[in-house]
C-alpha cells in the first residue's frame, strides 16, 4: 500500500512540476529587453494581429523558448537512456560520440569551402548527420566480437571514438583561426538566432523520441538492472541496446544539431531525477524529460537577463545555476554511500 | 622460459626503438652512429643532447605517469571510464590556465605550468572535502567530481566565448597538451616530483588490488578503506598534478593505457601497474614523435596525436578480443 501512495505522490509532483514548467515557459517569453504582459503572449499566439510585440514574440522569443524546451527534454531523456543502458553513471549522450560527430562535421563544413557551399550552409543537417554517423559508428564498434554489445565496450568504444573526432576537430581549429572565431559560441551550446523553421524541422524526431522513451520506461528499468538480472527476465540485451542507442542518436542528434553540443543536462538531470526519485527508470525517465526541459529554459533565461548578452552561450549557464544544486544533492541526498 | 605476456614484452622493446627514432626523425637527420662514435658536428649534438632526448624522456616519463595515475583512478572509483580527470583535475588545470593565458597575456609562459598545477591541486582538494561525510564513497566522488568539473568548465568556456581569438587559440594549444618545451631542468623537476608516489604505488599495489573489489569486501578483509581512498587520490593528484605543470593537459592516455595494459596483462595491479605506465609511455612517445613529423614544421601538439593513434589501437584490440574482462 505504501508503493501505491508513493506513486500517487510522485505522479502528483510530477504534475506540478509540468505546470510550473508552462508557467515559466510562458514567462521566458514575456521576459526581455522589451517585457511583455502574459496576456500579450496568449494574443500573440491565438489572435496574432501583425503588431511588433506580436512579431517579437513569435519570430524571436517563442522559437527560443520552444528550442529550449525541445533540447533540454531531448537531452535529459536521453541522458537517462544512456545510463540505464550503460549501468555507468559518468554515461552521457555525448558519450555515444554525438557532441563529438556533430562539432566535426559542422567544423568541416566551414573550414572546407567546397563541403560547406553544397550544403547550402544547412549546419542544422550537417551536425544531425555527423551526430547520427558517429553515434552508429560506436555502436558498431561497442557490438563488435561474439559478445555483443556489453556496457564497457560501448562505454569504452564511445570515449574513444569522441575522443578521436574532437582531436581532429581541435587540430582543424588550432590552425584555422577564422573558422574557430565563427563556430566558437557554437561549439558550447547556443539557442540564440533559433527560428521558427528550425524547430519545426527538428520538434518532429524529439518528439517520436520522446513518446518512445516514455512508452518504454518500464523496459529501461529492467534494462537497468543489469544484463544477468534483465536477462533473466527475458529482455534481449542485444536488441534493447540497439534500440536505446536509436533513441539516444534521435534525442541527442536532434538537440545537438538546433542548439549545438550542450553540456551537463545529458549528464546531470538523470542524477538530479535519481537522488530525488530513487532508482525506478519509470520515474527518472518522465522527471527527466520535465526537469531537462525546464532547466534548460530557465538557465537561458537567466543567461540573457543577467548577463544582458542575447549570446551568452546556454551551456555555460546551465552549468553555472546546476551545477551548485547538483552538488548539493550529491553531498547529501546520495542514498546508500 | 617462453614469455607468458608476449605484447607486453614486445611493447617493452619498442621504447629503445622508438627512443632511437625519436633521436634520429625530424627536420634534421642525424647519423646515430656517428654521433656515439664522436664524430659528429657540434649542432647534430645540440640537436640530438638538448633537444630531441629531453623531448623523447619527457614523453615518456609523462606518459608513463598519466598510465599509472589513469591506474589508481579506475581501480578507486572502480569506473572503467574514470581517468586523472575525473577528480576535477582537468577542469582545474584549464581553468586556472585560461585564467593565465586570457588574463595575463604578459606572465603567462612562466606561470602558466604552476597555475596548472594549482588549479589542478585546489580541484582535486575540493572535490574531496566536499565528498567527505563521516568517510568518503567513490559514488559520491564521481558525481561531485561532475559537478565541480562541469562548473569549473563553465569558466574556461566562458574565456573560449567572450576573449580574444588569438588568445583563445594559444588557450586551446595549451589545452591540448604538448611537450615542445622541454629541457633537462624539466626532466630532473618531474623525476623529483614522481619518484616518491609513484615508489607509493608500487608498495601499495595490494591495497589497489583490494579497493576495487568494493568498501564492504575490502573493509571484511581488514582493509582501512577510507584512508586508502584518501591516500590514492591524492598521489593520483600528485602524479597528474606534475604532468600537468611539464606538458599542460593531456588527456585519453591515463583512460587508455589502463585498458590496453589490462588485455595484455590482466587484472592484477602487480603487473597492470608497470605496464600501464609502459603502455602510456609508449603511447604519448610515439604522439610526440608523430606529431612533430607528420606535418613538420608545423607540430602538432601531442596530446591530439594521443587520441589519433591510441583510438584504432584500441577499436583494434576490441576488434580482436572475442572475452572482454572487465
Amino acid at each position: 500500500m505504501r508503493g501505491v501512495g508513493r506513486d500517487r505522490g510522485l505522479l502528483l509532483a510530477l504534475l506540478v512540476l509540468l505546470g510550473l514548467g508552462v508557467v515559466i515557459a510562458a514567462q521566458a517569453v514575456a521576459i526581455g529587453t522589451t517585457p511583455l504582459s502574459l496576456a500579450q503572449v496568449g494574443e500573440a499566439i491565438f489572435a496574432f494581429d501583425g503588431s511588433r510585440d506580436h512579431l517579437v514574440i513569435t519570430m524571436l522569443r517563442l522559437p527560443r523558448v520552444l528550442a529550449g524546451l525541445l533540447v533540454g527534454a531531448a537531452l535529459a531523456a536521453a541522458g537517462a537512456v544512456m545510463q540505464a543502458a550503460t549501468g555507468n553513471p559518468l554515461a552521457s549522450p555525448g558519450l555515444l560520440g554525438i557532441n563529438a560527430g556533430a562539432a566535426f562535421a559542422v567544423i568541416l563544413a566551414m573550414a572546407l569551402p567546397a563541403v560547406g557551399a553544397a550544403t547550402g550552409g544547412g549546419i542544422l543537417w550537417f551536425a544531425f548527420f555527423g551526430a547520427a554517423i558517429a553515434g552508429f559508428a560506436v555502436h558498431v564498434l561497442g557490438s563488435l566480437g561474439p559478445n555483443g554489445a556489453t556496457p564497457l565496450k560501448l562505454v569504452l568504444a564511445g570515449a574513444v571514438i569522441s575522443t578521436f573526432l574532437t582531436s581532429l576537430t581541435t587540430a582543424v581549429l588550432i590552425f584555422d583561426q577564422a573558422t574557430l572565431d565563427v563556430v566558437r559560441l557554437w561549439t558550447l551550446g547556443s539557442l540564440s538566432g533559433r527560428t521558427v523553421g528550425d524547430v519545426i524541422a527538428v520538434a518532429p524526431f524529439v518528439g517520436i523520441g520522446l513518446v518512445a522513451v516514455l512508452l518504454l520506461r518500464a523496459q529501461f528499468t529492467t534494462l537497468s538492472l543489469g544484463a544477468e538480472i534483465s536477462g533473466g527476465l527475458g529482455q534481449s540485451p542485444l536488441l534493447w541496446r540497439t534500440i536505446s542507442v536509436v533513441l539516444v542518436v534521435l534525442l541527442a542528434g536532434s538537440a545537438v544539431a538546433l542548439a549545438g553540443p550542450v553540456g551537463f543536462v545529458g549528464l546531470v538531470m538523470p542524477h538530479v531525477a535519481r537522488l530525488l526519485v530513487g532508482a525506478d527508470y519509470r520515474w527518472i525517465l518522465p522527471y527527466s524529460v520535465v526537469g531537462g526541459a525546464l532547466l534548460v529554459v530557465i538557465a537561458d533565461m537567466l543567461g540573457h537577463s543577467l548577463f544582458a548578452s542575447q549570446d551568452f552561450p546556454v551551456g555555460v549557464t546551465l552549468a553555472l545555476i546546476g551545477a551548485p544544486f547538483f552538488l548539493w544533492l550529491a553531498r547529501y541526498r546520495l542514498r546508500g554511500a | 622460459m617462453t614469455p607468458r605476456y608476449p605484447a607486453i614484452s614486445l611493447a617493452a622493446l619498442l621504447v629503445p626503438a622508438l627512443l632511437l627514432a625519436s633521436l634520429m626523425l625530424g627536420d634534421q637527420h642525424v647519423d646515430i652512429a656517428a654521433l656515439l662514435k664522436g664524430e659528429a658536428t657540434a649542432e647534430a649534438r645540440i640537436i640530438v643532447l638538448d633537444l630531441r632526448l629531453p623531448r623523447a624522456l619527457m614523453a615518456l616519463l609523462a606518459g608513463m605517469a598519466l598510465g599509472i595515475a589513469g591506474t589508481i583512478a579506475q581501480a578507486v572509483m572502480r569506473n572503467p571510464l574514470a581517468e586523472p580527470g575525473i577528480l576535477g583535475i582537468n577542469a582545474g588545470a584549464a581553468f586556472a590556465g585560461s585564467i593565465v593565458i586570457v588574463g595575463f597575456t604578459g606572465l603567462s609562459v612562466t606561470v602558466l605550468p604552476w597555475a596548472g598545477f594549482a588549479g589542478a591541486t585546489m580541484m582535486a582538494a575540493a572535490v574531496f572535502l566536499l565528498s567527505w561525510r563521516k568517510g568518503t564513497s567513490s559514488a559520491r566522488i564521481v558525481l561531485i567530481g561532475i559537478g565541480l568539473g562541469a562548473f569549473a568548465s563553465a569558466g574556461t568556456s566562458v574565456m573560449i566565448a567572450f576573449a580574444n581569438i588569438s588568445d583563445v587559440q594559444r588557450l586551446m594549444i595549451w589545452l591540448a597538451g604538448s611537450i615542445y618545451d622541454a629541457n633537462w631542468d624539466k626532466i630532473r623537476l618531474l623525476l623529483a616530483w614522481l619518484i616518491v608516489p609513484i615508489a607509493l604505488v608500487c608498495l601499495f599495489y595490494r591495497q589497489i588490488d583490494l579497493i576495487r573489489f568494493g568498501d564492504d569486501v575490502a573493509a571484511s578483509l581488514g582493509q582501512r578503506v577510507n584512508l586508502v581512498r584518501a591516500g590514492m587520490i591524492l598521489l593520483c593528484t600528485a602524479i597528474s598534478g606534475a604532468t600537468v605543470t611539464v606538458a599542460g593537459l593531456i588527456g585519453f592516455v591515463g583512460l587508455i593505457a589502463p585498458h590496453l595494459a589490462r588485455r595484455m596483462v590482466g587484472p592484477g595491479h602487480a603487473l597492470l601497474i608497470p605496464a600501464s605506465a609502459l603502455v602510456g609511455g609508449l603511447l604519448l612517445m610515439a604522439a610526440d614523435l608523430v606529431g612533430r613529423t607528420i606535418i613538420a614544421p608545423v607540430q602538432l601538439p601531442a596530446g591530439i596525436v594521443t587520441a589519433l593513434i591510441g583510438a584504432p589501437f584500441l577499436a583494434y584490440l576490441l576488434w580482436g578480443r572475442r572475452h572482454v574482462p572487465a
